[in-house]
């Protein structure tokens, strides 16, 4: 694994303008970045992301099944009351699932370590899918990559296939809503229509603001429509807690993500996953917190912080750092694992898995070791090195 | 290869699309509580009453099992389950049908011979669903993705709302995403 400079594609502006790609620079600050790549050998992607990805899918779906059975383990994970047998019910019917992403500190050294699972709503989507393939095409037909470099990204070839298999299992209508305002998150739920309808789903979108409740309790669209199925990036615990959260059990709406997912999007995950599993390389020492003092070479997370927000991290040296965000509530911790510096640059990589099948890698990197809201999305190649090219 | 063939876009893109609807053969689906309602729906008594016939087949065939009464009302409701027979003679519970769904091809407003029926059932949620038929698993999913009950979307759903704006209240300008 390797960063390496490269020039931009002198028209990549109006590529992103022409595609939609509306939030590449956010808030005046650069987020897509193509002044470098990261390039890894296929032995690093096949055997150090995707393998582990795909193994610790596995395990956190067979840890569903032992979550909703648990009253406890739903206590750990603060899931509420009123919510956990829709939740369990949810699961006992295998709700269809679309998406979600690991993200792994890896630098081809060590073992990749999983950080979190990013299961209920992340994003990312569309640049590690599509710009990023984009990129790729683009370098290679400008001779600017080594011939033959590849990339792990399969993630939209697999996002069509998963909703061409889920298709007859999606009630209708079928509605993609997002926070209105975010240009991000309209952004991506964009994009998953836009791959709905190539799976040849009629789909529309709406915003989370705008969904209704009819006096029967069941959701309303704008045109007072009932909504059959509705994929939400939105999270879960925060509709739970919302005003209409209490009709979601008996509306007979169904979700992507589908209830279940509100057990993975959850950091308790972490601890139950490493009791589970203790010792496995791919996984950190995690433990549910007790509110004592953070022992020196861990991090304390809230079971629901998103985009890095709420981290305390007590470095090895003492240094302790803080990120700010809105988020409280119960928290777990899970060691330090540092993310290694590329020339300063601080990459994390998220791993995607679409439906079952681990299929592509995004990388954030941030210039400090926490990666927030202010990461830049870099692309990656796979580059063979020259010695196996000639044996090849 | 490890990386997508092709990716395009169809409506994010700025480009001509090339998109081809196909209207002629519309099919016309139902979801009826009984043969009568059927009827009066679609005129046509034998395509109904065999669609209940071949539904109330299916039911015990294709229907949810459950080893014990308690298991099946957990999910399905009170008092809204039956004891049933296999073809090996084995006894399980399953859901009462409460309704057939019945889907025929239309060519110029007529119905096309043939047609496609399956047992409906309610849930307790008040979802309507019946069994899905092969082919939904495989692909990117091991294999769970397409078994069990599916819903069904047959019945136009209206309802007055009676008020919005009851999700997004935590929502930030920069959205939701991780």
């Amino acid at each position: 694994m390797r960063r390496v400079a490269l020039a931009e594609r002198p028209d990549w502006r109006a590529k992103a303008a022409d595609c939609g790609f509306g939030f590449h620079t956010i808030d005046d600050a650069p987020y897509w970045d193509e002044s470098a790549y990261y390039a890894f050998t296929l032995r690093e992607i096949e055997q150090d992301i995707e393998a582990p990805t795909e193994e610790l899918h596995a395990m956190a779906m067979d840890m569903v099944e032992r979550v909703v059975g648990s009253e406890q383990h739903m206590q750990q994970l603060a899931i509420p009351e009123p919510h956990r047998d829709w939740i369990a019910q949810s699961w006992r019917e295998r709700q269809p699932h679309l998406y979600g992403r690991m993200d792994f500190a890896y630098d081809g050294t060590g073992p990749a370590k999983l950080y979190e699972l990013n299961y209920d709503t992340p994003t990312s989507l569309f640049e590690a899918a599509f710009f990023q393939w984009q990129w790729l095409e683009d370098q290679l037909a400008r001779n600017q990559l080594p011939a033959g470099s590849d990339q792990f990204n399969s993630i939209q070839e697999s996002l069509v296939e998963a909703f061409s298999v889920i298709a007859r299992r999606i009630a209708r209508p079928f509605h993609f809503s997002a926070v209105r305002d975010s240009t991000e998150d309209q952004g991506t739920i964009a994009y998953l229509r836009d791959c709905a309808q190539q799976a040849g789903i009629e789909c529309g979108t709406l915003a989370i603001e705008d969904i209704g409740i009819s006096e029967d309790g069941r959701f309303t669209d704008l045109d007072d429509q009932v909504i059959g199925c509705l994929f939400k990036l939105y999270p879960l615990e925060d509709m739970f807690r919302e005003a209409f959260g209490q009709h979601l059990p008996r509306s007979g709406i169904q979700l992507i993500e589908p209830p279940w997912k509100a057990v993975l999007s959850n950091k308790g995950i972490l601890p139950l996953l490493w009791d589970a599993h203790r010792g496995h390389p791919n996984l950190l020492p995690a433990e549910f917190d007790n509110g004592g003092e953070l022992p020196r070479g861990w991090v304390r997370k809230p079971l629901h912080s998103r985009e890095g927000a709420n981290i305390v991290m007590h470095l090895a040296d003492g240094q302790q750092v803080h990120t700010e965000g809105p988020y409280d509530g119960a928290c777990i911790r899970q060691t330090c694992q540092p993310l290694t510096s590329f020339d300063g640059n601080y990459p994390l990589i998220g791993s995607w898995v679409v439906g079952d099948r681990a299929c592509g890698i995004g990388i954030r990197e941030d210039q400090s070791p926490v990666t927030q809201d202010s990461a830049r999305f870099v692309p990656h190649a796979i580059v063979e090195q020259a010695r196996s090219v000639l044996i090849a | 290869m490890k990386r997508s063939r092709t990716a395009a876009l169809l409506l994010m893109s700025t480009a001509p699309l090339l998109l081809t609807a196909c209207d002629s053969n519309k099919s016309r689906e139902g979801l009826y509580t009984s043969v009568e309602a059927c009827v009066a729906q679609t005129n046509d008594s034998n395509t109904c009453g065999q669609a209940f016939a071949k539904a109330e087949q299916e039911a015990v065939t294709s229907g949810p099992r459950f080893d014990n009464r308690q298991a099946c009302e957990a999910d399905w409701g009170e008092e809204k389950c039956t004891e049933r027979k296999d073809s090996s003679n084995h006894s399980f519970f399953g859901p009462l049908m409460t309704g057939f769904f019945l889907s025929q091809m239309m060519r110029n407003g007529n119905a096309v011979s043939g047609f496609n029926s399956a047992p409906a059932f309610r849930d307790s949620r008040g979802g309507w669903q019946r069994p899905a038929t092969g082919g939904a698993s495989g692909g990117v999913y091991r294999g769970t993705a397409g078994t069990g009950m599916v819903p069904i979307n047959a019945t136009p759903n209206r309802a007055v709302t009676s008020s919005r704006s009851g999700f997004g209240k935590s929502s930030s300008s920069r959205g939701f995403g991780s």
